[in-house]
């Protein structure tokens, strides 16, 4: 079995779960930022893109915050945020390094919900939106109960498409000194433990793999009868 | 101090006059007016390859020193300063692809033998190297009074408030102190573990950031640890008025900069060159020349070669 085996020995080994540094609690860490983050991103990015897809405005500026945002290295962005949450108190919240890992996080999940719920919204059936504006519904009415449950599959569609990479990313904040499964992958690095390694990376991946399993179902349940998948 | 080093400048600059034809010392040519008359060096010396332990400012700042030196001594020099990791540079020294490199006593040391223990004496880290090297064909000539080691730093301010001038004073107020330091430290003698084996210190809690990088730095500077492990060589360090904490106990082993030669290019002229280089350079020195190299984004070469002037090397 070789470095998967020594991994997987790692993973198996009781002692390595337990304590402040032990895989339960890396692990709930990550999970715990990696939800904070896909949260922020969400709540920033859907109310935006339900606007920009109703009103049909600024698609040209939606699609370009979305591309460009898609190619920021989220290590560039941790590596330039540290700093500045050092430097002001306003941003100094949690253990060091969660909020510049946070920032980072949101800014990566930030642009696929937000093409997604815009591109959702947008291509609804146009003769719906007229008839609902027929029946009298307000524009918020429109959005709320006719736009948004349509687009539903297409927004968790970029909801996970952020979740899934957000877990992936979360990794990173083991390089400023929070906590997270990429502890085990940094530290281990450090000090040339190759099993440690290979087990951080392969809960990550596990976990990666469990989010898109998770959001996949959550899709399906919140498809609106009728539609195709 | 100040004007012991304007005489050795004086004697540097009528050295310069003799020798101002090989001030050029890169172009073949002129390397037949070298100065074979004071200093034993050859008419031409041929060629050698100077190579880095690694490639980073302060490892290629020596290594152009040594350059510029032999270069001035005769020989033609090819440089080859863009070797990633000592995995790669001590292979390619005991293969012959480089005849010199810059190395750090005890990490060099470690790297041949990982169960030896290096010394906090720079000698005594040189003693057991040589043998290692000379099995490779390579002789470590005299180390420099330069080292790039771990230290324990902590603003002015912090070193003020708590009467910090020695790691052993960090005995009673390090247990409601922060340490930052680089994410193997909990696991390596040079910190956590030696801190409190040798030191019986232990801090309140770790953070794990960079290897004495511009993470750390920006931790200790804002407050969010209070006590750094950085590189002694670090230009912030005088920069922003930081102590460094003296290592009373000897915890940290001495890395002493020293020139590694193949033994199949060793003579005189290049022993007394590269001494010549390690006598010259100190902590102080090779850290100011880092900040104008890496901060002031002065060239490399220009920092190295006016210095070596200053010095009465060149």
């Amino acid at each position: 079995m070789g470095v998967l085996g020594d991994g997987w020995t790692f993973l198996t080994s009781s002692a390595n779960w337990s304590g402040e540094a032990g895989i339960a609690h890396r692990l709930v860490e990550h999970v715990q930022m990696s939800l904070f983050a896909t949260f922020i991103a969400t709540a920033i990015a859907l109310p935006i893109g339900l606007y920009i897809g109703h009103a049909r405005r600024g698609e040209v500026l939606a699609t370009s915050i979305g591309n460009i945002g898609r190619a920021l290295p989220s290590f560039g962005v941790l590596a330039i945020v540290f700093p500045f949450t050092l430097r002001y108190e306003f941003l100094r919240f949690g253990d060091l390094g969660f909020s510049a890992t946070l920032i980072a996080l949101v800014l990566l999940g930030i642009p696929p919900v937000l093409t997604n719920t815009f591109v959702g919204i947008n291509g609804v059936d146009h003769d719906l939106v007229e008839a609902a504006r027929g029946m009298g519904m307000r524009e918020r009415e429109i959005v709320v109960k006719v736009e948004f449950p349509l687009a539903v599959p297409l927004i968790v569609a970029g909801i996970r498409s952020a979740a899934v990479a957000v877990v992936a990313t979360a990794t990173l904040a083991a390089l400023v000194a929070w906590g997270g499964l990429g502890r085990f992958i940094v530290d281990g690095f450090a000090v040339r433990d190759q099993p440690q390694i290979v087990a951080g990376a392969l809960l990550v991946a596990l976990l990666a793999i469990v989010t898109e399993i998770a959001f996949a179902l959550l899709e399906r349940v919140l498809t609106p009868p009728g539609q195709p998948g | 101090m100040r004007s012991s080093r304007n005489a050795v400048l004086g004697a540097c600059l009528a050295l310069l006059l003799v020798f101002a034809a090989c001030g050029s010392g890169e172009d073949g040519d002129t390397d037949t007016a070298g100065p074979e008359e004071t200093t034993g060096c050859p008419v031409d010396g041929g060629d050698l390859t100077v190579g880095v332990s690694a490639a980073f400012t302060e490892n290629k700042l020596v290594a152009e020193m040594y350059a510029l030196a032999l270069e001035n001594c005769g020989y033609t020099v090819e440089r080859q300063f863009e070797i990633g990791a000592r995995e790669i540079s001590d292979p390619a020294l005991f293969d012959g692809e480089i005849d010199i490199k810059p190395e750090y006593l005890a990490s060099e040391l470690v790297f041949n033998d990982p169960d030896a223990e290096p010394s906090g004496d720079p000698g005594e880290n040189h003693m057991a190297l040589e043998p290692l090297l000379a099995e490779h064909g390579v002789t470590a000539l005299d180390f420099s009074p330069a080292t790039d080691e771990n230290v324990f730093v902590v603003t002015g301010e912090t070193a003020k408030k708590f009467k910090l001038v020695s790691v052993s004073d960090l005995g009673a107020p390090a247990k409601n102190m922060t340490l930052g330091g680089p994410p193997e430290c909990p696991k390596r003698p040079f910190c956590l573990i030696g801190l409190k084996d040798v030191y019986g210190i232990e801090f309140g809690d770790f953070k794990a950031l960079d290897v004495g990088g511009p993470q750390t730095v920006e931790a200790l500077d804002k407050g969010a640890i209070d006590v750094a492990l950085l590189f002694s060589t670090n230009p912030v360090i005088p920069d922003r008025g930081w102590i460094v904490l003296e290592d009373d106990k000897g915890l940290q082993s001495a890395e002493n900069l020293t020139p590694l030669v193949r033994d199949d290019v060793l003579n005189d002229a290049i022993t007394d060159t590269l001494n010549a280089v390690s006598a010259v350079l100190t902590t102080d020195y090779l850290t100011a020349l880092i900040a104008k190299v890496d901060q002031d984004r002065e060239d490399l070469a220009d920092v190295a070669r006016s210095f070596l002037e200053d010095a009465g090397v060149l």
